[in-house]
């Protein structure tokens, strides 16, 4: 991560740039399961989600470090925000194929660098 | 792979400024003007339950706009709607629900567009104009929902393009809530992405009590925090003028330059994710994420510190 900070001072006057300064990544994502009727608790579905982490990157990934910011159970979405490592945890989310032997999927609706986007129009 | 070129992502670009109102080269006219399309403004009063009744008629008196389904896309260059409307620069619109990834967006300025409507070439019965209705009418049928909106006053003027097509008219959705024990951080206190990241989950409704040993977030209140007893959000979405959003702007210092309990506010604009345009007439890209807001933290004293979020395709503003 690079920062790089330029500042002019004129009086009051003050800029500053920042580049790549903030190392969180935030994501919208819902669920998509084959029996629509299915219903998971926040706490599962992060474990959910883990377990995809440990399934391609192994112990160390399953110890990414990711938060479960807000979580809709009737709908299945979910804002995760995680630190840094934006590839590791999207790859595992396109990877889950499967919860409890039905097939599904993780659709990635919105990716922010910088705060959680509202709903889109 | 090695692991870090897995983590290297996009570039996004955070500028900061701090300055004064009362300082006579302040950017922040500029820089409202410059954001031509408009999808949000979120406001945030800590120590607030109710908007007083200026700021209030302001919220509620955000311009009306329009929806035009399956617009044929040369009907923007329609002889007698360029010289009615666009030559006056009193309209300007958005493609909707079009992915700038993905499929054909058009925008249309109030001043200078990619096809430049107003320069001489241009002018209808000259050869370049012909030229480019002829291919979107026969070669390349363009055809997209558009968002529309006009300048005050200027509603007469795209009355006939609209009884051309399937349209209907819409005012921006107002949504207000009344937040209770809300740990708010001293804004000067903490750096600008931790703010900002606490702003945009006071606007979400994410919670930050979260205890150190939670399973599910980590996700807390920047320290050194307050706690407020209540705070007042705000926020407006649809299609928004600069001009409306001035004028929130303007009634918002009003209000905190009174003297209260809170010594801040801060309103945040965001654009479209999708919109072929950024800030001052630069083209804006997504790639992972179409950021394009800026948020202004408003002081008792004058001051403001004006936070402006770019993404990885868009360009540094000056």
């Amino acid at each position: 991560m690079k920062e790089v900070e330029e500042k002019e001072e004129a009086s009051v006057y003050q800029r500053v740039v920042l580049k790549n300064a903030s190392p969180y990544h935030y994501l919208k994502v819902r669920l998509v399961l084959e029996d629509d009727s299915t219903r998971l608790s926040a706490v599962e579905l992060k474990y959910f989600i883990i377990t995809g982490l440990k399934s391609l990157y192994g112990e160390v990934g399953a110890a990414l470090n990711f938060d479960v910011l807000k979580y809709d159970e009737d709908t299945l979405t979910a804002f995760l925000r995680v630190y840094s490592s934006l590839v590791k945890l999207w790859s595992s989310l396109t990877l889950l194929g499967s919860y409890q032997n039905q097939a599904c999927a993780f659709r990635v609706l919105q990716v922010s660098r910088l705060n959680p986007l509202p709903k889109n129009m | 792979m090695t692991s870090s070129e897995l983590d290297r992502t996009p570039r996004t670009l955070l500028v900061s400024e701090s300055s004064s109102f009362l300082d006579p080269k302040n950017r922040i006219s500029a820089q409202v003007q410059q954001l031509h399309f408009n999808h949000q403004v979120s406001v945030l009063l800590p120590e607030c339950s109710s908007a007083p009744s200026h700021l209030d008629s302001v919220l509620n008196n955000f311009s009306s706009f329009y929806l035009i389904k399956k617009l044929p896309v040369y009907e923007l260059l329609d002889r007698h709607f360029l010289e009615t409307a666009v030559y006056h620069g009193a309209v300007f619109g958005l493609s909707y629900r079009t992915r700038i990834d993905e499929d054909n967006c058009v925008a249309l300025m109030p001043n200078v567009v990619s096809v430049d409507l107003t320069d001489s070439s241009m002018a209808p019965g000259r050869r370049s104009y012909l030229r480019l209705l002829t291919s979107l009418k026969s070669r390349l049928q363009l055809q997209t929902d558009f968002l529309l909106s006009h300048h005050p006053g200027g509603g007469a003027s795209i009355q006939p393009l609209l009884s051309r097509c399937d349209w209907s008219q819409h005012r921006p959705e107002v949504n207000c809530r009344v937040l209770t024990n809300l740990p708010c951080p001293a804004p000067l206190s903490c750096d600008p992405h931790s703010f900002l990241e606490w702003l945009g989950a006071v606007d979400a409704g994410i919670s930050c009590e979260n205890s150190s040993s939670s399973f599910l977030s980590s996700f807390v209140c920047p320290e050194p925090n307050t706690m407020h007893r209540h705070a007042l959000s705000v926020s407006v979405s649809g299609l928004l003028l600069p001009h409306d959003i001035h004028r929130l702007l303007q009634e918002l210092r009003r209000y905190v330059e009174q003297p209260r309990l809170a010594s801040w506010v801060s309103m945040t604009v965001r654009g479209f994710a999708d919109s072929p345009v950024s800030c001052s007439n630069h083209e804006h890209g997504f790639l992972r994420g179409g950021e394009n807001f800026y948020t202004l933290m408003m002081f008792h004293d004058h001051t403001y510190q004006l936070h402006l979020a770019m993404g990885a395709h868009d360009v540094c503003p000056p």
